[in-house]
């Protein structure tokens, strides 16, 4: 079944993908990816409803004597958001659907892959536990390289070469030429030149 | 007279070797950058931010001039060369510019779009030259009544505005709010939504917002509907013959002076910014041709890039009007900018030609300076730039990737802001694959604390009185212009939709025929 489906959209089923039978591209926008555009604007309007209740447990330090205390803003904060996302989500429903973003380097026809997606936010989240652990240098190559693989880099090694080049590069401009204090990891540090 | 003596004064230092250079390599890095295909004004602003964060003031301010130019600028080679449509920033460009360029005119078209950005950018400079101290004296005037209204001006006009729908930019700005309450209340010293965390007690930088939104969503969206295949970017001819030529020339100094006309206003109101600059640019262009070039529109008319182009610098610099002398940003490239301006402790605005006056107009000169330099590095860099746009398109958002990292952990050094980076980042790429505009966002970011420090202010002169909002005379004009502006912006943006819509090669007659309905109204 999926194998068809392939056949006949010309690309990749991507990894959980729903079971909605694959739209042919020329007619992308119908009832794809409704769900996430109602899932999205009921995330905002909660997050509006978030702000409103939330702002009713800011402190309002004792005796202050300002008119206007730290929770009003929040409040009209809060109302923007809900009321703007529950709009959006009667527009939806009434058929006024979002227009996914347009670039240079995108196929606005192709099928989300959520499966890259997920793969780049891991490789954006090493940075998390390489920068402090293994340096900048290395943190970047792991980034740098497992983003581009991730991508389609023809070659791993490749990648992750130019990876390493490029931490160590802004390691010297950022680090040592323009004296930010990124570090540059206990298998640089013994250089002098790291070691500012 | 007094502001070109401080001209002068402020050429004296931007021309000093090391500022000069500071110039030169803003400029270069930013249309390098900016060429880059996928990475707009505003990203490559917010990624090259960390160069600027050991320099001090002045060179910071004039590093960042020149990349803000070169970045305007470089979005237009990206449009004329590349095989594909564009971004909407610069698809005006794209639409005249790149059938000039597949048929092998490829290298005039660059030609008057460098000139014309050239000669808008000078022009628009001299005015913001004269216009800005101006506002500044009369600015100084200001209650926190008028300047609360100021700032709602630009809320509703740049939420309502960008994007495709009101109710989307709506919710976008209010996700900016949102994350602009983040962190310690400042009168108070309340924290609001921090969860405790000590990290945001700080709150959340707007250039995390920036980065997050644009290189983050934008890396991630484009990667979940990559364009897969070789790239195909159009072969320039080279030698100095295929540039202008006399007649090209004859047919674009009007259409570069109309352009500037129509950007620098547009620039300096929040309505929109360069975007709507350069399409009506574009529909003036396409309505006063007459002749051979009427015929030539949609098959790649020199006018219809030699207008928006000139209209779209003339707006980057007519943004930084109210952004000098208000403090108010009307665009997401603004916000970074007013948030560099704040690391330094810089607060723009009108006491700025009072306080700081060597700093604003060392910044002015260093303007000037970075339009020559753009036209002179711009013109025989062409074919280097055009190899920029072949990187391989795995390595070009690994870099952005790494790059946003680096921004990110250089401005505390706190691996709490490269995960809040992360999460920015994929609300970016959701709201750009449901169709959200993400520039609200960040202008929310940037505005709302200072909506609420300009509310609270009048709030406690007036002791509650809410009527007190619209006490005065500027006040109620700000909020008749609002209704005004929305108006305007909505009917525009409605024509806008209409001729985009409108097949791209289709006969000229056709075209026209659109424009009629115009009549009718």
């Amino acid at each position: 079944m999926t194998d068809h489906h392939e056949a006949l959209s010309g690309a990749p089923a991507p990894e959980g993908a729903s079971g909605a039978p694959a739209p042919l591209p020329a007619a992308a926008p119908n009832r794809r990816g409704i769900v996430g555009e109602y899932v999205f604007a009921s995330v905002c309007a909660a997050l509006g409803l978030y702000a409103i209740i939330g702002a009713g447990f800011i402190r309002v330090p004792p005796g202050s004597a300002s008119v206007l205390g730290p929770r009003f803003f929040p409040y009209f904060v809060g109302a923007i958001l809900l009321v703007a996302s529950v709009v959006v989500i009667i527009d939806i429903a009434r058929g006024h659907r979002g227009q996914p973003d347009e670039g240079e380097d995108v196929d606005v026809n192709a099928k989300t892959d959520w499966r890259t997606v997920l793969l780049l936010m891991l490789c954006f989240l090493s940075l998390v536990v390489l920068i402090e652990l293994a340096g900048w240098p290395f943190a970047a190559a792991v980034l740098f390289g497992g983003a581009a693989i991730t991508l389609g880099a023809k070659r791993w090694w490749v990648a992750l070469l130019i990876g390493l080049g490029l931490g160590l590069v802004t390691q010297l401009v950022f680090g040592v030429w323009l004296g930010l204090s990124l570090p540059a990891g206990p298998l640089l540090n013994w250089i002098p030149i790291f070691n500012g | 007279m007094d502001s070109l003596n401080a001209l002068l004064e402020g050429f004296a230092t931007a021309l000093q070797p090391q500022y000069l250079l500071y110039a030169f390599f803003g400029v270069f890095i930013g249309t390098a950058v900016g060429v880059l295909p996928g990475i707009g004004p505003a990203m490559t602003v917010a990624l090259l931010l960390p160069l600027t964060y050991t320099l001090d003031a002045t060179g910071a301010l004039i590093l960042f001039a020149g990349i803000y130019y070169g970045a305007m600028y470089g979005g237009s080679t990206t449009s004329i060369l590349l095989n594909t449509p564009g971004e909407s920033a610069s698809i005006v460009t794209a639409l005249e510019g790149h059938k000039m360029a597949k048929a092998g005119r490829g290298a005039a078209a660059l030609a008057t779009a460098a000139i014309g950005s050239f000669v808008a950018g000078t022009v628009a400079t001299v005015l913001l030259t004269f216009l800005a101290p101006t506002l500044a004296q009369l600015a100084v005037q200001l209650g926190p009544a008028d300047y609360f209204a100021l700032i709602v001006v630009a809320f509703l006009t740049v939420g309502a505005l960008l994007g495709s729908s009101v109710s989307r930019g709506m919710t976008s700005l209010g996700l900016g709010l949102l994350l602009g309450l983040v962190g310690t209340e400042v009168l108070s010293g309340q924290q609001r939504y921090t969860f405790g965390v000590p990290a945001l007690a700080d709150g959340i930088d707007v250039v995390l917002i920036a980065v997050g939104l644009f290189a983050i969503g934008e890396s991630l969206y484009v990667a979940s509907r990559m364009r897969h295949g070789p790239v195909q970017v159009i072969p320039v001819t080279r030698g100095w013959r295929n540039y202008l030529s006399g007649k090209d020339l004859r047919r674009s100094w009007k259409p570069w002076l109309r352009g500037t006309a129509i950007g620098f206003p547009i620039g300096t109101i929040p309505a929109g910014g360069a975007d709507v600059a350069t399409f009506l640019s574009y529909a003036t262009e396409r309505r006063l041709a007459r002749g051979p070039a009427k015929a030539e529109f949609g098959r790649g008319a020199i006018e219809g890039v030699a207008g928006p182009e000139s209209a779209n610098n003339a707006a980057a610099a007519g943004v930084l009007v109210p952004l000098l002398t208000l403090g108010l940003p009307t665009t997401a490239t603004a916000a970074i900018i007013i948030s560099a301006f704040q690391s330094y402790g810089i607060r723009p605005g009108p006491l700025l030609f009072e306080n700081q006056p060597e700093l604003v107009w060392a910044l002015i000169a260093s303007l000037y300076i970075g339009n020559v330099l753009l036209i002179v590095l711009n013109l025989p860099l062409v074919g280097m730039w055009a190899k920029v746009l072949q990187i391989p398109r795995p390595y070009l958002y690994a870099g952005i990737l790494a790059f946003a990292g680096l921004g990110a952990y250089a401005l505390r050094f706190n691996i709490v802001d490269i995960l809040i980076l992360l999460v920015i980042g994929v609300v970016g790429f959701l709201m750009r694959r449901y169709g959200y505009p993400v520039a609200p966002m960040v202008v929310g970011g940037i505005l709302g604390p200072m909506a609420e420090e300009q509310l609270r202010k009048a709030m406690a002169i007036s002791q509650g009185d809410i009527l007190y909002l619209v006490h005065s005379p500027f006040a109620i004009f700000a909020y008749s212009a609002l209704a005004v502006i929305i108006a305007t912006g909505l009917w525009l943006k409605r024509r806008k939709a209409k001729i985009e819509a409108s097949p791209k090669l289709v006969p000229t007659s056709a075209i026209s025929a659109i424009e009629e309905p115009k009549g009718r109204r």
